[in-house]
Formats: C-alpha cells, sequence, structure tokens
C-alpha cells in the first residue's frame, strides 16, 4: 500500500515536472535573460525544490500547483538576482555556450519563419514591422494604417495563425 | 471559443510594457494557464525572429522606404493628428471668413442723422463717372442717388479753385459746353455736396481726380 502510494506520487511529481519545466523555465530566462549562463541550473534547482516541498507535504491544495510552483519560482529568481548583485558585481560575466544542437534547430527554425514572414501579405507584414520591429504601441500602429486598435491585435493574431500554417 | 481576459496582457509583457502589478498577475496567471502560456512562447518567438531577423525580412520595402525618408507630404501629415487638422482647417476658415467677409463690412461709417423720413444727413456721396483718366469726354457727371427731394450742388475744381459749379435734383448732370473745351488735356477733381430741401448740408462726396485726353 505505502509502495503504491510512492508510485502514484512519484508519476505525479514526475508529470508536473514535465508540464512545469519549460513554463518554469520561460519565467526564468524572462528574468534573468537568456544569455546568462547559469538560467538552467537555476531551473533545475528550482524543479528540486518543487519535488522536495512535494514530498515533504508542503503542498496543502490551499492554491493550485501552478501558484505553488510560481511561487517557488519567483523567490529563487529574486535570491539569485541578489545573490548575484552582491557577490558578482564587478566579476565579468562567463560566455554562454548554447547546445550545438540546440544552437542549429533554433537556427533552422528561425530561417523558416523569416521565409514564411516574408510570405504574408503586405497588410500583414506591415503591422508586424511596425508593432514589433519598430516597436511603436498598438495605438500608433493604428494611426499609421488607419485602422483601430483591435484590428491591429486581430491582424497579429491572424499573423500568427498564418505562420503556424506555413511552417 | 472564448479568449482569456490575459490573453490581450501578452504583447504588453513580451514588449516590456506591462506595470509591475499586472506583469506578476500575468506570470502568476501562465502557471495556471496552459492555453495562454503556449500563446506567450509562440508569440516570443515571432517577437524575437523579428527583432533580431527583421532588417532582413523587411528589408525590401520597409527598411529601404525608411532610408529614403519621410517624403514632405508625409512630414506633414504627421506633424498632426486628423483631428488638430481639422480644427485647424475650420480655424482657417474662420479667420479667412473675418477677415474678407466681415472686417470689410465694419469699416466705419460716416454718422448718420435723419433730418426727415426721406433724408438722412451724414451719408457719403459716391461718385460714379468720370474718376481716372479718360480718352472720351463722358456724357454725363454721374453719382450714387441719395434720397428724394435733395439738391446736388456739383463742383468741378482746377487746382483747388472751384472752376465751375452747378446745382441739380438729378444724380447726374451734363456739362455745357464751354466747360467742356476748358477740360481737355489737364487734371481736374470734382466734388458733390447734397443738401436738404431746406438748404442744409446733409453729405458731401470726396473730391475725385479726371483728366480727359480728347487728342489721343
Amino acid at each position: 500500500m505505502a509502495t503504491m502510494e510512492r508510485t502514484k506520487e512519484a508519476i505525479n511529481i514526475e508529470e508536473i515536472c514535465t508540464k512545469y519545466r519549460p513554463i518554469i523555465s520561460f519565467r526564468v530566462k524572462k528574468s534573468l535573460g537568456a544569455s546568462t549562463p547559469e538560467w538552467e541550473d537555476v531551473v533545475n534547482e528550482i524543479i528540486t525544490n518543487v519535488i522536495e516541498k512535494l514530498k515533504k507535504g508542503e503542498f496543502r491544495g490551499e492554491s493550485s500547483i501552478g501558484t505553488f510552483i510560481y511561487t517557488i519560482t519567483s523567490r529563487r529568481i529574486i535570491d539569485y538576482i541578489r545573490h548575484k548583485s552582491k557577490v558578482l558585481k564587478h566579476t565579468p560575466e562567463p560566455a554562454h555556450y548554447p547546445d550545438p544542437q540546440e544552437y542549429i534547430e533554433n537556427k533552422e527554425r528561425a530561417e523558416l519563419m523569416a521565409n514564411a514572414i516574408k510570405k504574408l501579405k503586405p497588410k500583414y507584414r506591415e503591422v508586424l514591422y511596425l508593432y514589433y520591429y519598430k516597436d511603436f504601441s498598438r495605438e500608433e500602429v493604428a494611426k499609421k494604417l488607419s485602422i483601430s486598435p483591435r484590428r491591429v491585435s486581430e491582424r497579429v493574431n491572424y499573423s500568427q495563425k498564418l505562420l503556424k500554417k506555413l511552417i | 471559443m472564448r479568449n482569456c481576459k490575459f490573453e490581450e496582457l501578452i504583447d504588453a509583457y513580451l514588449l516590456n510594457r506591462l506595470t509591475e502589478n499586472n506583469k506578476e498577475k500575468l506570470e502568476k496567471h501562465y502557471f495556471d494557464c496552459p492555453d495562454c502560456f503556449n500563446k506567450m512562447v509562440e508569440r516570443d518567438e515571432l517577437i524575437s525572429i523579428i527583432k533580431s531577423k527583421g532588417d532582413i525580412i523587411f528589408k525590401d520595402e520597409y527598411v529601404t522606404e525608411e532610408a529614403k525618408g519621410e517624403t514632405w507630404l508625409e512630414k506633414i501629415t504627421s506633424f498632426l493628428t486628423p483631428k488638430q487638422w481639422a480644427m485647424a482647417a475650420a480655424s482657417a476658415c474662420l479667420i479667412f471668413v473675418i477677415v474678407f467677409g466681415v472686417i470689410p463690412n465694419l469699416k466705419t461709417t460716416s454718422p448718420r442723422f435723419f433730418i426727415n423720413e426721406d433724408m438722412v444727413r451724414g451719408g457719403s456721396i459716391t461718385l460714379i463717372s468720370p474718376v481716372f483718366e479718360t480718352h472720351v469726354f463722358p456724357s454725363q457727371f454721374e453719382w450714387k442717388k441719395l434720397g428724394e427731394n435733395i439738391e446736388y450742388k456739383i463742383y468741378i475744381y482746377d487746382n483747388g479753385d472751384v472752376l465751375w459749379q452747378d446745382t441739380t435734383k438729378e444724380n447726374f448732370i451734363v456739362l455745357p459746353e464751354k466747360i467742356k473745351k476748358l477740360l481737355s488735356g489737364e487734371k481736374y477733381s470734382w466734388q458733390v455736396k447734397a443738401f436738404s430741401p431746406e438748404g442744409t448740408l446733409i453729405s458731401v462726396s470726396s473730391k475725385v481726380q479726371f483728366k480727359i485726353n480728347q487728342n489721343k
């Protein structure tokens, strides 16, 4: 009975890790910057921490599991930034060497995406150009193109759908 | 399919335009909402690629256009918003109407005093003909009528001295032949004064110069 309970727990923890690793990674990369070499280490530390807390039964279901993991992630990020700013303030950043396989895959995908954007109709391309490349606000883009701000969002969303089909 | 209310914050989050409060809310939310998280990842990829490869993606159109610079028309039109342009146009129209429509009609007129029902004192007499240099002797000297029963005195001046004068109740007068002969070639001026039946001066025209070159 105890073994079954442990197995169930192990499966759940594994599922949770699989599900939340990309989310934690995204959050960490956004906060620390993807070029920060330790971001993967920070993610691993967070997941280890989550597993430990789950095993200790610290998650009591008072909030969602997502919120529970979000809180652990946020705390670790704050700790990292504090520590970094105290200890490594004057130390140069070591260069980040991405995984070669991952690098090639990302590069190929970026090429595919860029070509797909070129194939979009001008009315979609111009919105992407002004909104993302030129960094204009949604209202500014709307004014420049004489359309409503809502229409700007619609065109961006539709562009995204078209790109998914093209790739 | 109904969209999540946090979806519209995704762009602002990725473009660092969210307030700290909303940023925290969205970050907390996407830990619980796989749909929003997936959309966020897709949008993040799109933005990263456009930011890093935009100069290549858009080089044939917008980037080149930008390098050429805005046209003078674009510069002018982007200077103000359409609403501001409309206001400026309306103001310009208003000024145009005031300057060319209202002000000319507001020019000060001499004070007018009513002598009786028909007569008004103070109105000026407008001389009609002759007013400039002419080659043909006018058949008559003419001015605008002021009212009924008004007597007009016409004066012709030569260097300020009265050369000839006459009286009429019409708004024109035919000059006698002997005066016509005198008036050829030199510059003279003429003036009309209006009098009420009681002999009160009610109006005076300005002195207008004329010259008749009958030999040419």
